[in-house]
């Protein structure tokens, strides 16, 4: 087991916040502990920057 | 004399004040208590973390706020834990194997203190079997961040305590020292972010997740130089040798976890029971509402009272298209609060007074 801290940057989609988090961070492992950090204008709509530390379960 | 029969039933209240980004208030040792007991006051039921309630070797108890950790704070607000109060719980005392004899000592001589002065039960006391390896860093944001070289060691030390008959656990590990650091000096002087705060969250959340029992964090460090001109905020800090006396006091009677998922019908029928559909009202820094509890409690269509704390984040209710009530301190976050106890509308409080139609439109 070892733990990774993770930065993403998630274009906002449509409904719940919550889920769309989660599933962004949960293909890099569990999340342990995250938060969104900023939420910045772009092109396309608001991107959503997540600062976060996920768990990763070694093979 | 009234002895506040009149009062309105208590309204459970979440107060979240994220830890490692800088709060004014909220962001050093436990300096958000004060409005945590306003808070605790205004709602008869607060329930908050231990960021909030952590000033070292100050501290407050108060049977009207339950002391929850922050993973568990998140899996309470997204309905995974009910929380249930406990008259007291048996402390275990998990040490980090990297921890110097000296400072082992002065640790093990606050668990001694707590139980002869304040009669608390603590034991059993597990050292891990390799250091834990504690690294300290910063996001993107500025906010402060954390690492272990050895969560598998910590975890093994939690399961033992576990085993060994602990109801809830105090870890101490050892963190490094850069006592001539720029960020600890303005830290210091009440401008900076806390340092060590990140990675303290990441050994509660790993702790209390695994094994799903309360456990809270204080950092060994050694003691710093005397600084004339330390704030306030950061002063409970550096009255002791260690951090850990508001840890044990605050896990002492810290509420029990209990899963909801599959839980029978007599536990969710317990009157002691508290889940977060009993929540009456959020408050969180206003530019710090993006994490799991807030945004849980939010979509939930809890009431979101946001509060005027400068930190450094910006990620407000507009940001994230969520609708609040504005309060400009937590005094005024605490009159919202009584205003919904007493079943008030807080819009009804503010000048001026909007009508519900534009005339003509009826």
């Amino acid at each position: 087991m070892r733990l990774e801290p993770l930065e993403l940057r998630l274009l906002r989609q449509g409904g719940p916040l919550l889920d769309q988090v989660r599933q962004a961070l949960a293909a890099h492992g569990r999340p342990l502990r995250w938060a969104i950090t900023a939420v910045e204008p772009s092109s396309e709509g608001s991107v959503l920057v997540v600062e976060a530390v996920v768990v990763v379960e070694d093979a | 004399m009234s002895t506040g029969a009149s009062m309105a039933p208590p309204m459970p209240t979440l107060l979240v004040i994220p830890t490692g980004i800088g709060c004014d208030q909220g962001g050093y040792a436990g300096d958000a208590l004060p409005a945590a007991r306003l808070l605790a006051a205004a709602s008869g039921c607060l329930i908050t973390h231990p960021n909030v309630m952590n000033g070292a070797a100050l501290y407050w108890s108060d049977p009207r706020i339950q002391y929850v950790e922050g993973s568990a704070l998140n899996r309470f607000a997204t309905g995974a834990l009910g929380l249930r109060p406990v008259r007291r719980q048996r402390l275990g005392l998990l040490l980090d194997g990297g921890m110097e004899p000296e400072l082992r000592q002065r640790h093990l001589q606050v668990v001694d203190g707590c139980r002869a002065t304040l009669g608390l039960e603590i034991g059993p006391v597990i050292t891990t079997d390799t250091p834990l390896g504690v690294h300290l860093s910063q996001g993107a944001s500025g906010a402060s961040w954390g690492q272990l070289e050895r969560p598998d060691a910590l975890l093994r030390a939690g399961e033992q305590l576990l085993a060994q008959g602990a109801t809830a656990i105090a870890v101490v590990a050892r963190f490094p020292e850069d006592p001539e650091s720029e960020a600890l000096a303005a830290y210091r002087q009440g401008s900076g972010v806390d340092g060590l705060a990140g990675a303290e969250a990441v050994i509660s959340h790993l702790l209390s997740s695994h094994l799903g029992i309360p456990c809270a964090h204080a950092p060994a460090l050694s003691p710093l130089p005397l600084d004339p001109g330390l704030d306030p905020r950061a002063a409970g800090e550096e009255l002791g040798y260690t951090f850990l006396p508001c840890v044990l006091v605050g896990l002492s009677r810290a509420p029990q976890l209990v899963p909801l998922e599959g839980a029978s019908s007599a536990v969710l029928a317990d009157p002691q029971l508290l889940a977060r559909e009993q929540l009456g009202a959020v408050v969180a820094p206003a530019g710090a509402l993006g994490g799991e509890a807030v945004l849980a409690c939010a979509e939930l269509g809890v009431p979101l009272i946001t509060v005027a704390n400068p930190c450094l984040l910006d990620v407000t209710a507009a940001a994230l298209g969520l609708e609040a009530i504005a309060a400009s301190s937590y005094a005024e976050a605490a009159g919202f609060v009584l205003a919904l106890r007493e079943g008030l509308s807080p819009a009804a409080l503010r000048r001026p007074f909007p009508r519900l139609f534009a005339p003509g439109m009826v």
